[in-house]
This record gives structure tokens, C-alpha cells and sequence, in this order.
């Protein structure tokens, strides 16, 4: 996080009222430290939005803490292998497996220093530290990052016998939920409207990148920005715009990465250009991690933004497409339909006629875009900011234990 | 006797004849000031006749004794010294008056301003030196002796005095303009260009400090004041017999962990989830899309479009009036016995699509109190303009449905506590389903300033 950006920044961009609501929140939170438990402080979403959330939270006078948790490289192996399990993936699990994971718990749970009076766990990796509970107490919070929503059930059981001891439970999405005897919390992922991805960035900017990239900046431009995966369907993103481009002069730009952990994209990326050919007006633009500002500056300069996928978590990309005020045309899979309510906010598809379909009415009529885009927007101010995850958690926080429909604080 | 004559008797008739005529002007003169001043209740008036009236009689005295030295057969010497002992005598005498008048004056104005009483002994004794200083040089030039050197003094003094009081004099200056030209005064309800609005609680010499509708004060330089444009509402309206204290509600969603793939399944967990589930399925589009116009609709006849395509039951469910009920189960009844009439003309019921399940989500509102309370109507849309969406939001939608409060709490208090029957009326008439949240605040402050 930059360490420039103060929660004060936050008013121009989701009203003074709604920071002033933050700090009522963080005011009845005083003389409580909520410690944050992880695995890593660097690298992935969790690592991320806990190195946002926690300045943000102390700044408005919140005691927040975060630790993480030591591991042998063999926990974190099995760990993985419980993330793809929890996913829906096939893995091999062992008996073994379940031991390391229960013995470095009980390693771990006896060297952390717990002082804290919200303990709030991320994800799998720490989830049995729960065990602690019985003897120093302590409200304890599980926030699930992960879709959860069609787990190997052997994984999830043995990590359910843990999650039902906690106070409470957050998850990303109503289809994760489980029938838990613990309340169950739905908050969404969030994005830093300030943060190199999402600020707003200067006209020169975006024609540096597009030079950068040799794109043409008078010719309408479909986006789609995701790594090079199967399920993000990228030969499905260039048929539709092959359809589109029969009617309207346009450019393609596929714009991600090839993951280190993943063979196949190196595979998919080969594939996708055999497919575009020679085809001047599709580009093929491997990114490296990191190249945030370049994303936004392209999300800037795009026309209409898709996100065709065939699965999907939260698809955090669509929301920085509506941050950016862009229609965009997205699959009604994963978190989307959370986020693009067909013809209101943008337009969903089921198919790659459909996607098409949908390119050819933005295309046509910028107007109509224009329109959508502004709705998207404000859709996200409303519900997919930092802020409002914050104001989540202290909410949660706040009213741990309490089990009425209306409460007043 | 011809000596007598010119020596005594003609400087002594001079010097009567002068004090007769001068006496009889200044009563005239007197009267009619003191008829003018009375007429304009002017305190300054007052002081300077008070102050004045006595000296003006030894002022005449030595303007009488000066031209009976000129008229007598004195050498043209003795008369110039005469003239000149008789001269700073006068001017003594006038610095004197001048220094009693400046500190009246002084004490006059700064005690309204509410000036420190140091910084009025500070003032008279700045006024006081002046005036001395300023009758010395006179004196001095008078009898041709040199000036220069109290002149440099003077200057210097004067030099350092305004670098000490840059600051405050403005401010001092500001201080006595509000005060005198009453523009604003203590119990004022004013706006500021910046947007600060509140009553006025003090004026004094350097600032003026304002009670905002949530309750803090604030301190405004009057140098800033003066430069600014303010809207001056005037005294308070009508005071409420009690002040409105505005909420706001933020909510979280809990998830049940129920969830429905068919109408059958549909209506039967909708027949058992708690009513803030129903409340949460009905209000979440309002809600989610408060920055569109809402259409009235809700989330069953949205999942029974969408996912299971029953175009005319998603019309049926999109076009139940929610306004229309005064509880959460008379709207649940509504709904349910509208799936229910389809489903009896179904024979082969449509499953949804695998990830598209009907969610059940519970709506758990937490309510704080605000710092914004309002005393009478002005207050009121003051602080309407300034509320979050989720107070706005509380007031009229939860306390009507969800704390069955009958109508909305912005009615309940215009007529309970402001007597304001008429303007209650309209702002329960208002359907906010058919509104945004911005547009419907707009509507309820344009029906409130109509009324101021």
C-alpha cells in the first residue's frame, strides 16, 4: 500500500458521511485489539488486502494486528493441496496429509502470542488454531477467502470440525455458505480505489501504454485482462470478436500472464495465438506481474471490457472494469452476477453468440455503454470498495454474540 | 482714563461680549444636537456632549481671552506670547478631552465587541500616547522648538505597534463591523460559502463561534466571516417539543445457508426463514441500486426470471406493491400466495441451472445514533441535506415496515413534535419505492424549505 494514501483520501471518492460512519464504527471499537492470523505477508489476495486493510483500520484508531503463521515447506504443501480440494479440484490426500497439517497446528498454536481480543483467522492454513479457544478463550472470527462452494468433502469435513467452533463465519459469496451452526457473513472482496490499480490516471498515461503496446487509439477496443487459462475461455473472447469485427472496425486486446504454477498456459497462451494468426487487430500481450499500471491504464483506454469465463471466483477484474465506468460483457458464472446485473450495470452472456450479441449493442450505441459504465460504478462505490469490507468487519466485530435482526449499538 | 479706556475696559467688553454670544451659539448649538442625537438614540452622541460640554466653556473663555489680547494696546511681542500661552493652554486642554472622549469611545465599542478588558486598557493607553504625542508636536512647533526627534520616536513607536497588532486589528476591525452593523447576531441560524451551517452562539472581538447541526462548535475568525457570503435565516423557527435524533442503520447480510433450486423449495423455506430474511429479499434491489430508479421489485420475481424463466410469475412477484403493507408478514402472505396460485398450473416444475440456486440471506440492521439532532425545522433539512443514505434510509423505509412504526419517523415527528400536519401528510403520501435514495431526499427538503 502506498503509504501516502490516508483514510481522509477516502472521502472524495465515497463521500465524507461514509468515512465519519467508519470512525462512529472504529470509535465503539476502542480498547479492543483484533489480531489477524495468515499464512504470508507477502504474495496473494490475503497477503494483499490485509496489508490495505490493516493501515487503514489503524488509522481510524482500531487496534489491529497481524501475524502469521511458521510452517515447514511440507505444511504448506499439504495446505495447497486443501485450497485445490476446498476449489472442487481432485487431489490426492493422506492420511499423512491430515497429520502434518495437525501437527504443525499444535506447534504453532503453542509459540503465537494470541494477545488479542478478536481473533480473526484467514483462510484453511490457520483454521484448526481454533483449538486454542478452549483454554484462553477470546471472540475468533474465520474469514474464507476461498470458493468454497463444491468442496472435496473430505477435506472440507475434517476442516469443518474446526470452523464450528468459531464465533462467526465471513464468506465471499451466498453460494459459499454451508449449513454451519455458526452465524454465517457474506462480504464480498473489495478494491483500493487508490491503489495503482484503480487510480485515476492522467490522458498521458494511457497513450504511453498504448503506444507501449502498439495499439491504435481512434479504433474501438475490447479488453479482456486475465491469465491464460482454459476456463477464462480466451478462444471464445477472439470468436466473438471475429463475429463482432464483421460489422465494426475494432481491436482485440488480450492482456494477462502465464502462471508459474500452472503447465498448461504456456499451452493455452500458444494456442490462443495460433488463433488469432495474423490478425493485426488482435493483441496478445503477455504482462508480467506487477505491470498495475499498466492494467489500469489499458481498463482506461478499453471501449468494452469482457470477462468471458467458463468458471470464476469473484472476478475482481470485472469490478475494476466497473470502477473504471466501462460496460463491460461478462459470463453470469462465479461472483459476476453479483456484480453485473444484466442491463443495468453491464450486460451478462451465456454463450459466445451471446457475448457477441452483447459487444455488437455496446458497440453500436456508446450512449448505452456510457450509461452502463456510470451504473457500474456507482454499484461498485456502493459495495465493492475497501471501505465497505472494512465497515464490514467492524460491524462483525462488533456485534460478535449478538443475535438480533436489529441491533442497536 | 483714556488708558483705562483702551488698556481695560475695551479688552474686558471684547472678551464679554465674545463669552455672551459664544455661550448663547453654543447653547443652540446644544440643544439641537442633543434633539438630533435623541431622535437617533446614538450613544456616541451622548458621550460627546457629556464629555464635551463643560470644557466647551473654557474653550470660549480662552477664545474670548485671545481676542481681547488682540483688540487691547499690548505690544505686538506681549500679544504673540499672549496669544501663544493662551494657544497651548488650549491645545493642553483639548488633548485632555480628547483623552477622556477616545477612552469613552474605546470602552463604548470593545465592551460590545466583548474585547478583553486588557486589550481595552492596551487600546485607551495606545490612544491616550497618540493624543500626547500628537499635542506635543504642536506644542513643540508652536514655539518653534525642534520636532525631530520625537517625530523619528513616533514613527518608530508606531512602526513596531503595527507589526504587533498586523493580526488583530483586522480581526478587531471585523469584530466592531459585525457588531455594529447587526448583520449577524447571537441566536442567528446562518450558512456559510464553505457549506458550515449553525446557529450563532457568541460574537466577540476576534471571532465567532457557531454551534453546527451536529452539535460542534466552531470558531470563525471574523476577518474570514467578513470576507465570506453568508445566508442569515434569522432567528429559529418554532422549536419541536422534541428534537428529532437522526440514526443511521448499516447492515450486514448473514447467510442462512438455505437455498432453493425450485418453486416448490421456494415456498416452503419462504414459509419458514424469519421475516428479516423476507424483509432482506424484498429491500435488497432498493438498496443494492439506490442510485437508479428503482423498479419496485424483488428478489423472487428477479431468481424466478432469471434462473427459472417464469416470465408472468417474475411479473406477478415484480408488480406486489411492498408500500402497500404495514408488516413483514402480510407482505410474506402476499408472496407466497402468489408462487402458490402458479405453482397449481404447473405440471412439471423447472429446476435451476446448477450455481444458480435461490440464495436465503438474512438482513441484520445495526443502528447507531448520529451526533445530528434537530430542534425545529430549519435544523431539519440542514442536517437532511448532510445524512448519510443509510439514515435517510432508516427513517423512512425500516421504520415503517420493519419497526411497523406505521409511517415514516420524518412524518411521526413534523406532526407530533412541530405541530406540521400538512407537511407530515405529504411526506408519508410519497411512495419511496418509485424513488433513488438521492432523489428522495431532494423531494422531502424541497417539501420542508416550502414550509420555511
Amino acid at each position: 500500500m502506498n503509504p501516502k494514501i490516508n483514510i481522509k483520501d477516502y472521502e472524495s471518492v465515497v463521500g465524507k458521511n461514509y468515512i465519519e460512519e467508519l470512525r462512529m464504527l472504529a470509535n465503539r471499537l476502542s480498547g479492543k485489539t483484533i489480531l489477524n492470523i495468515n499464512s504470508t505477508f507477502v504474495g496473494g489476495g490475503v497477503a494483499e488486502i490485509l496489508s490495505r486493510l490493516v493501515p487503514l483500520l489503524n488509522q481510524l484508531g482500531v487496534d489491529v494486528r497481524w501475524q502469521v503463521i511458521p510452517g515447514e515447506a511440507q505444511f504448506f504443501k499439504v495446505t495447497k493441496k486443501f485450497h485445490n480440494a476446498l476449489h472442487g479440484k481432485v487431489e490426492s490426500i493422506s492420511d499423512d496429509d491430515f497429520s502434518v497439517f495437525l501437527e504443525t497446528t499444535a506447534k504453532n498454536a503453542s509459540q503465537i502470542d494470541f494477545s488479542g481480543d478478536i481473533l480473526f483467522i484467514h483462510d484453511p492454513q490457520p483454521a484448526a488454531l481454533i483449538t486454542k479457544k478452549s483454554d484462553i478463550g477470546k471472540d475468533w472470527v474465520w474469514r474464507c477467502h476461498i470458493d468454497i462452494s463444491q468442496p472435496d468433502n473430505r477435506v472440507w469435513n475434517f476442516l469443518k470440525q474446526f470452523v464450528v467452533n468459531y464465533d462467526a463465519g465471513i464468506f465471499s459469496s451466498p453460494n459459499f455458505a454451508q449449513e454451519l451452526p455458526i452465524p454465517q457473513f457474506f462480504a464480498p472482496p473489495s478494491i483500493d480505489p487508490l491503489s495503482e490499480k484503480n487510480k485515476e490516471l492522467p490522458p498521458e498515461a494511457l497513450e504511453t501504454v498504448l503506444t507501449k503496446y502498439g495499439l491504435d487509439a481512434d479504433k474501438p477496443l475490447i479488453l479482456q485482462v486475465s491469465r491464460f487459462d482454459r476456463l477464462k475461455d480466451p478462444l471464445g473472447v477472439i470468436r466473438a470478436f471475429q463475429l463482432v469485427r464483421r460489422n465494426f472496425a475494432c481491436q482485440l486486446v488480450l492482456a494477462g500472464g502465464t502462471a508459474t504454477d500452472d503447465p498448461e498456459s504456456e499451452e493455452v497462451l500458444k494456442e490462443v495465438k495460433e488463433r488469432a494468426g495474423d490478425n493485426s487487430d488482435i493483441h496478445i500481450l503477455d504482462i508480467p506481474p506487477g505491470s498495475d499500471v499498466d492494467i489500469n491504464a489499458l481498463q482506461r483506454a478499453a471501449t468494452v471490457i469482457m470477462q468471458k469465463s467458463l468458471r470464476e471466483g469473484f472476478a475482481l477484474t470485472i469490478t475494476e472494469a466497473l470502477w473504471k465506468a466501462k460496460p463491460v460483457v461478462a459470463s453470469a458464472v462465479g461472483g459476476i452476477p453479483l456484480q453485473v446485473k444484466d442491463k443495468l450495470t453491464g450486460l451478462l452472456c451465456h454463450s459466445i453468440e451471446g457475448a457477441a450479441y452483447a459487444l455488437r449493442q455496446i458497440l453500436a450505441n456508446p450512449d448505452y455503454g456510457h450509461w452502463l459504465g456510470r451504473n457500474g460504478k456507482e454499484h461498485v462505490r456502493q459495495h465493492f470498495l475497501i471501505t465497505r469490507e472494512i465497515r464490514d468487519y467492524m460491524l462483525i466485530f462488533l456485534t460478535l454474540g449478538r443475535r438480533e435482526d436489529i441491533i442497536y449499538l | 482714563m483714556d488708558w483705562v479706556r483702551a488698556n481695560i475696559a475695551v479688552p474686558v467688553l471684547v472678551f464679554l461680549g465674545v463669552l455672551f454670544v459664544s455661550l448663547w451659539l453654543r447653547r443652540i448649538a446644544y440643544n439641537a444636537l442633543e434633539r438630533w442625537l435623541k431622535e437617533r438614540k446614538s450613544e456616541v452622541g451622548k458621550i460627546i456632549i457629556s464629555v464635551t460640554r463643560g470644557p466647551f466653556l473654557h474653550w470660549l473663555l480662552i477664545l474670548g481671552a485671545y481676542i481681547a489680547i488682540q483688540v487691547s494696546v499690548l505690544t505686538p511681542r506681549w500679544k504673540s506670547d499672549g496669544g501663544k500661552i493662551l494657544a497651548s493652554i488650549f491645545i493642553a486642554h483639548l488633548g485632555w478631552i480628547l483623552i477622556r472622549l477616545g477612552r469613552d469611545l474605546v470602552q463604548l465599542y470593545l465592551n460590545k465587541a466583548k474585547v478583553p478588558q486588557r486589550a481595552i486598557t492596551v487600546t485607551t493607553s495606545i490612544i491616550q500616547v497618540a493624543i500626547i504625542v500628537i499635542g506635543i508636536l504642536i506644542l513643540l512647533e508652536l514655539w518653534r522648538l525642534p520636532t525631530t526627534p520625537i517625530l523619528i520616536a513616533a514613527i518608530a513607536v508606531i512602526v513596531i505597534a503595527i507589526l504587533a497588532l498586523r493580526d488583530i486589528f483586522p480581526s478587531l476591525v471585523s469584530g466592531l463591523q459585525l457588531t455594529q452593523q447587526k448583520q449577524i447576531k447571537a441566536g442567528d441560524c446562518i450558512r456559510l460559502e464553505s457549506g458550515e451551517e449553525g446557529r450563532v452562539e457568541e460574537i466577540t472581538w476576534r471571532n465567532t463561534q457557531i454551534k453546527t447541526l451536529d452539535g460542534s462548535i466552531i470558531i470563525i475568525p471574523n476577518t474570514r466571516l467578513m470576507q465570506t457570503t453568508i445566508v442569515n435565516y434569522g432567528k429559529q423557527p418554532k422549536v419541536a417539543k422534541e428534537p428529532f435524533q437522526f440514526s443511521t442503520r448499516l447492515h450486514l447480510k448473514e447467510l442462512t445457508g438455505l437455498n432453493a433450486r425450485n418453486l416448490s423449495q421456494l415456498v416452503s423455506r419462504l414459509n419458514e426463514v424469519p421475516d428479516a430474511v423476507v424483509y432482506y429479499h424484498t429491500h435488497n434491489f432498493v438498496e443494492e441500486y439506490q442510485f437508479l430508479t428503482p423498479e419496485p421489485t424483488n428478489d423472487f420475481a428477479l431468481w424466478v426470471q432469471d434462473a427459472l424463466g417464469y416470465d408472468i410469475l417474475a411479473e406477478r412477484l415484480a408488480s406486489i406493491d411492498t408500500f402497500e403493507f404495514p408488516t413483514i408478514g402480510a407482505l410474506r402472505q402476499m408472496i407466497v400466495g402468489v408462487i402458490r396460485d402458479s405453482l397449481a398450473q404447473i405440471t412439471h416444475e423447472r429446476e435451476a441451472p446448477p450455481g444458480n440456486e435461490f440464495h436465503f440471506i438474512k438482513s441484520i440492521s445495526i443502528v447507531l445514533p448520529t451526533p445530528y439532532v434537530a430542534h425545529n425545522l430549519r435544523e431539519f433539512v440542514g442536517i437532511l441535506k448532510r445524512i448519510s443514505i443509510g439514515s435517510l434510509y432508516f427513517h423512512i423505509f425500516e421504520a415503517k415496515l420493519r419497526l411497523q412504526r406505521g409511517t415514516n419517523d420524518f412524518s411521526l415527528w413534523l406532526e407530533d413534535c412541530l405541530e406540521e400536519k400538512e407537511l407530515a401528510e405529504q411526506i408519508t403520501r410519497l411512495d419511496p419505492y418509485n424513488y433513488t435514495m438521492e432523489n428522495l431526499r431532494e423531494i422531502i427538503i424541497k417539501l420542508c424549505e416550502k414550509r420555511l
